[in-house]
């Protein structure tokens, strides 16, 4: 496939004429910069009524810098913005909202002790009448079929009803214009599903008009009517979503041929014909086991279980996949294998010895190397530089007697720099002063340079360009090729499919399932990441 | 409008050096293989690219905002002065005169700086750790009192109680500070609320000791009637004090010095300093990396009250504060203006060394404004705006530090 890139993509409506009459938003020749980064560059944009306009583009091509501008969050540098005819300036949400432009964030902006309708009311002026915000809320739930309990406490739901709460808050004011930023990130394939059928109902029925940003290359043939594609801040293409394919946005949107399996994944391309995988099989009946997870129970403040007796076991030279929505429990395993977390049941072996859980720095001196989900929590600290963070957590190598050498320790640095591909000035460098995709591969030198028996790696690819992703998978893989026991938590499905040699579904704090890679199913696994077992 | 992805690709091909390296461009985006010779694009983040060129920009800047910062403080205090009709010429001068240009007044502003540095020196290591000890003003007090006690109670003298006396102010800042310290880790009360409050603890404490004559108070013989005090350290019980260039001070001050740099030094270069700033910056990685908060945390707290401590000890027995003996109210605000030192320095130990010397005399000079016959409350405000404009130039670099990190931290789109 894609032999030529660009055979896919044709130069539909063009954006660059004048627009039809009737658009809702027209956005001329937005320009943002931040720094020496030149965020969005002449960007057009033109959202018709009735229509979903995709934006598509990987992690910082521009798209939610032109969605932040849309919504007042952002003031752009020069350009205009024209909503029904009208040449406006929008200062802040507020503006944006009176101008009946709507958005659902991709991180909610929910308060959780509060409940749904206290949370649909906030930011609301004058007198409150709570009767009036829950019939409100019975009334579009109803019309929309998004069911939802106006007297429940949001941080009691789950996290495909939290987003039901967002799209009724911004319903609620009943805009013209919408913006979905990323929607199907936290949601299971039915939930997805689902999602879409009310912005169907939303766009044809209703006629507004409606931007949907995405990275993921089905969820926009799916559901788009058009689509532009943004790269390093341009609209590289603009064109009918019916006269195009997946390699060719695929194409448009890396600016290259993509052929590799691995980057089809990345972008979110599921190979629905599974037998053409090429997971190499090993027997991993006869390694050793390097991890085992015995009952573990967690239960979080209030008593309720957040992990609920947990058995896991991963062997060496194995790549176990834990698959399931987020919020399900990834993200406190996750921390109780980085000693963030003390359990309440249960017990945790690495490589057949007991580690003790909640103790600093014990699961990494018994050989577990972490990923971590966000590496600004627990993976790196931004004001040292990079040689320091490459020796967090053992100093053994780089110091004697307690005093750190600092030549051996810049040498050292200098050929785990190269050795990764880290670009940066120097291991001097202050750590902020790295890409995301450098700032993780620092984690990756670290934890790998350490020798690890266990390597967790979660969301390992999350917010990385292509390239950054490829390389990551790559390095799994040669991870486990050499012995590691890795446990690949991820919610995105398509990776999961790609690396793991077995499959474990987690949903709501349980293990609903377990498969061999071969007898993945990838609607069974959707299923059962509903938490229903099958 | 068609993509077309070979444009992009054709590029490294021209423009791709073998031995080209990263981090010196000046495009917005620079362009490198990626493992298996596809490219991969990242936005380009402006790195320091000659370290020196940037660490001399930087030194520039600093320079520039305390020399404006300063001459407005100045200029308005000029002013003030001349309004309410003082001579504004007549108050600079006696600032000067008190702290630096009068005959062996840098010898006195030595001895106020050594306490103060030692102070500031201890709020850096606990700073470092993420922790806000702010009452030091207590933890030298109990420090100056154990020091007391050991100097006078027992009835020893010589120069060897000098280093009895001074490890007793040690352990006596560091319990003051450990109390703080336990709070935190078993019952997590904030460390912030604690060292203030037992600041207040702390003086009605001494103030109990100097009432009784088992504990601080002289004896009744050769002490003023009904004065609660503590009796002088006897003569060989002091910290010797040197002369240079017509200057006295106690040698304590070189002691402060390389105490100063050896944090200095044990931060930057020591696998402890490593860890404590850790703890500082990322608690959770810290705590994934093998750092545990109780232990490192506390231990920063114990440091950080036995410097604050010491500054007591060496007040007593260094002769600028009491005329060696404890008295009430004897800290005399050290330990608050310390942790101003600490703050202006920008938690670098070494920095503090000069830090301490500028507040000291600041505290020095003002001792010969009232014979200006300016009134008390304009000169009070004059000190008000120099110490304002010492302190106005690192909160503004904190401040765009913070703003560069988040700009550049922030990754996500």
């Amino acid at each position: 496939m894609a032999d030529l890139p660009t055979s896919g993509v044709h130069a539909g409506a063009g954006p660059s004429g004048p627009a039809p009459a009737g658009a809702a938003v027209r956005l001329d020749q937005i320009c943002k910069r931040y720094g020496s980064v030149q965020a969005c560059d002449n960007v057009d944009l033109v959202l018709q009524p009735g229509r979903v306009h995709g934006l598509l583009g990987e992690n910082g091509a521009g798209k939610s810098t032109l969605m932040k501008i849309l919504i007042g969050l952002v003031i752009p540098d020069s350009g205009a913005v024209t909503i029904n005819g009208d040449r406006v300036r929008l200062r802040d949400p507020l503006d944006a909202a009176e101008h009946g432009i709507g958005m659902v964030h991709q991180h909610f902006s929910l308060v959780e002790p509060l409940r749904v309708w206290e949370n649909v009311a906030l930011g609301e002026d004058g007198k409150l009448h709570p009767s009036d915000v829950r019939d409100r809320i019975v009334e579009i739930s109803d019309r929309y079929g998004l069911d939802v309990d106006p007297d429940a406490v949001v941080g009691e739901l789950p996290v495909g009803m939290r987003q039901r709460v967002e799209i009724i808050k911004c319903l609620r004011r009943d805009p013209s214009i919408i913006i979905f930023d990323e929607p199907t990130s936290v949601l299971t394939p039915a939930e997805s599903e689902q999602l879409f059928e009310t912005l169907h109902q939303v766009v044809v029925d209703e006629g507004r008009a409606v931007a949907l940003v995405s990275h993921k290359l089905d969820e926009i043939l799916k559901a788009t009517d058009e689509v532009t594609i943004m790269r390093q801040g341009r609209v590289v293409d603009h064109v009918l979503t019916d006269s195009v394919d997946a390699s060719g946005l695929a194409a448009a949107m890396v600016g290259r041929a993509v052929s590799l399996r691995s980057e089809r994944v990345a972008l979110g391309v599921v190979d629905t014909d599974l037998d053409g995988a090429e997971v190499p099989q090993t027997e991993h009946e006869s390694t050793p086991e390097v991890l085992r997870l015995d009952q573990v129970t967690l239960l979080n403040r209030d008593g309720r279980t957040v992990l609920d007796q947990l058995d896991l076991t991963v062997r060496a030279g194995e790549i176990v996949g834990v698959a399931g929505v987020e919020g399900n429990g990834q993200r406190p395993l996750a921390d109780i294998l980085s000693s963030l977390t003390d359990i309440d049941e249960g017990e945790i072996r690495v490589a057949g010895t007991k580690v003790p859980t909640g103790k600093a720095g014990a699961m990494a001196r018994a050989g577990v190397g972490v990923i971590p989900e966000d590496r600004h929590d627990s993976g790196v600290v931004l004001d040292m530089s990079i040689a320091e963070n490459l020796w967090l957590v053992d100093t053994k190598p780089v110091s004697r007697g307690g005093v750190l050498d600092h030549r051996t320790m810049n040498r050292a640095a200098a050929t785990l720099i190269d050795e990764f591909e880290i670009s940066c000035s120097g291991p001097d460098a202050p750590l902020f002063s790295l890409s995301g995709g450098n700032q993780q591969r620092v984690v990756l030198a670290r934890e790998l340079s350490n020798d690890p028996k266990v390597l967790v790696a979660a969301q390992p690819t999350r917010g990385l360009d292509v390239g950054a992703i490829e390389y990551m998978t790559d390095r799994l893989r040669r991870a486990a090729e050499d012995g590691v026991g890795v446990l690949l938590i991820s919610s995105e499905l398509e990776e999961i499919l790609d690396l793991a040699h077995r499959i474990i579904v987690i949903s709501d704090g349980r293990i609903i399932g377990e498969m061999d890679r071969n007898d993945a199913d990838l609607e069974r696994i959707g299923l059962m990441m509903g938490g229903q077992t099958v | 409008m068609t993509v077309e992805p070979g444009h992009a690709t054709a590029q490294p091909g021209s423009g791709h050096h073998p031995d080209h390296h990263h981090g010196v461009d000046a495009d917005d985006f620079k362009r490198e293989l990626g493992t298996d010779g596809t490219l991969t694009e990242e936005p380009y983040h402006p790195n320091p690219s000659t370290p020196t060129a940037d660490r001399l920009q930087a030194i520039g800047e600093v320079v520039f905002l305390y020399t404006v910062c300063i001459a407005a403080a100045l200029g308005l205090s000029a002013l003030l002065v001349e309004a309410t009709g003082g001579s504004s010429a007549e108050v600079f001068n006696a600032l000067l005169d008190g702290s630096i240009r009068g005959p062996g007044r840098i010898g006195a502003t030595i001895g106020v700086a050594v306490p103060l540095l030692l102070v500031a020196i201890g709020t850096i290591v606990s700073n470092r750790a993420g922790l806000v000890n702010i009452g030091q003003e207590g933890q030298l007090y109990i420090g100056a009192a154990f020091g007391a006690y050991f100097g006078t109670k027992l009835g020893w003298s010589g120069p060897w109680v000098i280093l009895l006396l001074l490890v007793a102010s040690v352990v006596g800042g560091a319990l003051w500070a450990g109390i703080a310290g336990a709070l935190r880790y078993t019952r997590n009360v904030p460390e912030v609320l604690t060292t203030l409050l037992l600041v207040t603890v702390a003086a009605q404490l001494v103030g109990y000791g100097l009432k009784n004559q088992w504990l601080l108070l002289a004896p009744a013989e050769g002490r003023a009637n009904r004065q609660q005090i503590s009796q002088q350290l006897p003569e060989n019980t002091r910290i010797p004090r040197i002369e240079m260039f017509g200057n006295e001070f106690p040698i304590s001050a070189f002691i402060a010095i390389a105490l100063a740099f050896l944090i200095a030094a044990a931060m930057a270069r020591t696998v402890w300093g490593l860890r404590l700033r850790m703890l500082g910056h990322n608690p959770r990685t810290a705590q994934r990396a093998g750092v545990a908060a109780s232990r490192y945390g506390g231990g920063a707290l114990l440091v950080s009250g036995a410097f604050a401590g010491l500054a007591g000890g060496m007040m007593l027995a260094g002769g600028d504060f009491g005329n060696y003996t404890l008295v009430p109210g004897f800290p005399a605000e050290i330990g608050w203006t310390g942790l101003l030192v600490a703050l202006v320095s920008r938690q670098r130990a070494s920095v503090a060394i000069v830090i301490a010397f500028v507040f000291a005399a600041l505290r020095t000079g003002s001792g010969f404004l009232a014979a200006t016959g300016v009134e008390r409350r304009i000169t009070d405000v004059v000190q008000g705006l120099l110490v304002l404009a010492l302190l106005i130039p690192p909160a503004l670099l904190y401040l765009r530090q913070r703003r560069r990190q988040m700009n550049s931290g922030g990754d996500r789109t």
